[in-house]
């Protein structure tokens, strides 16, 4: 494991972690949950939350309108610890576990390697795909996605605010080379790295060995939303039912983290 | 199989390799991988690229530009590798593919774009040579800012410095090299003894990076610790390519024999001699010539010979000017 693992990260962090492990106050800032957060970063958020309750930290939600303009890379969710912001899953898993909080550091080094690799297959493909049906297909944007990322601005602002947006992803897709795909296509992809999860699941109880690791929490951020985001056409939610063990997974982590 | 024989078009190769490009690459290995009876072009001049960039598969009026195109398209006509495999390994196929686009291509693309001690010593004369004149003039260019943008919109942001993505992006990708390298372990391949579609695509990422002669290398310093990763690259290029690697040892002996032949200083330009010579005598004339028109030196044959000939006329009718010039001046 620590092969993989950043050693500057985990090198300073031996002084300030005995006294902070206790008392440590970790808070999670992201968008309102029910009026304003779009699909692809609610995911995020989901896949950090599931990460800070298996890990069992003790920490607190914070909702806060502008989480994206806080966070220090202008992308949510970001924790703070002390002084510290630490933003996006990965940099958060890797702080976590330079203060003890690791989930896989009993796996051996090529179970790890699986792990961040299935990682950022979500992060590719789905996380794409999330992007693409949020911002790209015309139904979406008009009726879910514009409405809920301009609702905590006022008038001239709840306008122009997610147009800018809604252009940044446009560019971030073309260069990904998503721009040009169909939602045929998106969904084709989905279905690729659905099957490749599921293939991987099989019909245990977590992804890699007995104990839940960060990619299980990754994968429920993804599934869930993917699961129940209600959406014009729905594109996802039969998707995800013809693989029945991610939906159980997808169930049993829920009842049993989240509660 | 079909009757028509498939085309494919690639980047010229270099440095023993087959091909610069890694894209290219992956493609060329998977069809050595599975004998796929493909006629491999290789060139420089993008032109008939339907993108402008390579690899490029034909076959049956059909362009296939995506390596993720080309591999379903080939495995569709039932060429691959991937058929041994698996639906676990196929799995891990899929993931292992992401994790080398989302973590070890930004690197790749920064270090051959973005840095710019590789891109000026590197990158740009190899590309501008390749490239026939017209098109080397801007494609690098475009080229250069497409992966700009790829980088910057992936890995950076307006809230991270420039050098914050750099040190982003390099950490990443050192440490997919290190998952790589776990996951080979002690295996031929990634999945046991038959290469699969991930070890091209992981061939075609590391053996550029292996073999070229960069300038700014701390990738490549770090892809050297991964002894299994590096022994791959080599078996590959020893068991599928070896015209390339023949050709490149031929080429280095000739440059040896040279570098023997020619003092040390010359070997770097070899007729510099001459060179200097034909400069300075182009110098000498064209002070000459100027001298000459502008009336410094008067040629005034044509006034002490008086025999007729085309010649001495357009001497004459020049003659007259010269001296009026110099008359002019003094």
């Amino acid at each position: 494991m620590s092969g993989v693992l950043d050693f500057s990260e985990a090198s300073g962090s031996s002084i300030l972690s005995v006294s902070q492990k206790r008392s440590e106050d970790v808070i999670l800032y992201q968008q309102y949950q029910v009026e304003q957060i779009t699909l692809p970063d609610y995911a995020q958020c989901l896949a950090v939350e599931a990460f800070l309750r298996m890990s069992g930290l003790n920490f607190r939600v914070e909702q806060r309108t502008n989480a994206a303009d806080m966070s220090p890379t202008g992308k949510v969710p970001f924790i703070q610890v002390g002084s510290q912001l630490i933003a996006e899953f990965e940099p958060i898993v890797k702080f976590a576990s330079s203060k003890g909080y690791c989930l896989s550091k009993d796996l051996p080094d090529q179970s790890v390697a699986e792990m961040w690799a299935y990682v950022s297959m979500l992060d590719n493909i789905l996380s794409n795909a999330e992007h693409y049906v949020a911002w790209m297909v015309p139904d979406v944007v008009a009726e879910v996605t514009k409405p809920r990322y301009g609702c905590a601005y006022p008038w001239p602002l709840n306008w122009i605010l997610p147009w800018m947006k809604q252009r940044e992803v446009h560019h971030l897709m073309t260069i990904k080379e998503w721009a040009s795909k169909s939602l045929e296509e998106v969904i084709g992809e989905v279905r690729i790295c659905l099957r490749a999860l599921s293939e991987k699941l099989d019909k245990k109880t977590f992804f890699l060995g007995p104990k839940p690791t960060e990619l299980d929490a990754v994968v429920f951020g993804h599934i869930y939303i993917l699961l129940t985001s209600k959406l014009p056409g729905s594109p996802f939610n039969s998707l995800v039912s013809e693989f029945d063990n991610l939906k159980e997974f997808c169930k049993r982590i829920e009842s049993t983290y989240f509660f | 199989m079909a009757s028509e024989k498939m085309k494919l078009e690639v980047w010229k190769g270099d440095w023993g390799l087959p091909s610069v490009d890694p894209h290219c690459l992956a493609v060329l290995a998977y069809c050595k991988y599975s004998g796929v009876p493909v006629e491999v072009i290789k060139t420089g001049n993008p032109w008939r690229s339907p993108t402008g960039n390579f690899p490029v598969l034909r076959h049956k009026g059909e362009a296939y530009c995506k390596v993720t195109d080309i591999f379903s398209y080939l495995r569709k006509e039932h060429w691959g590798s991937d058929f041994e495999l698996s639906t676990k390994q196929s799995a891990d196929v899929v993931a292992f593919s992401a994790l080398l686009e989302e973590k070890l291509l930004p690197a790749l693309l920064h270090l051959w774009w973005m840095d710019d001690k590789t891109f000026l010593d590197v990158t740009r004369p190899w590309y501008a040579r390749a490239i026939p004149f017209p098109l080397s003039l801007f494609l690098p260019g475009r080229t250069q800012k497409k992966a700009e943008l790829r980088v910057n919109l992936t890995k950076g942001g307006e809230s991270i410095s420039e050098m914050e993505t750099e040190a982003k992006v390099y950490k990443e990708a050192k440490e997919c090299l290190n998952l790589l390298s776990h996951k080979l372990g002690e295996k031929q391949y990634m999945f046991g003894r038959l290469p699969s579609s991930l070890d091209a695509l992981v061939f075609g990422y590391l053996a550029p990076l292996l073999k070229a002669p960069l300038p700014n290398n701390q990738l490549h310093n770090h892809l050297i610790q991964c002894d299994n990763l590096c022994r791959v690259v080599n078996d590959v290029l020893v068991t599928f390519f070896p015209a390339d690697l023949r050709e490149m040892e031929e080429k280095k002996k000739k440059e040896e024999q040279k570098s023997k032949n020619i003092s040390t200083d010359n070997s770097e330009f070899p007729n510099r001699r001459r060179n200097m010579i034909l400069a300075g005598f182009f110098a000498l004339s064209a002070m000459a010539a100027y001298a000459w028109s502008s009336g410094l030196i008067q040629i005034q044959i044509s006034d002490i010979d008086p025999a007729p000939s085309p010649n001495s006329r357009t001497n004459n009718r020049r003659g007259p000017a010269g001296v009026e010039a110099g008359v002019g001046q003094s």
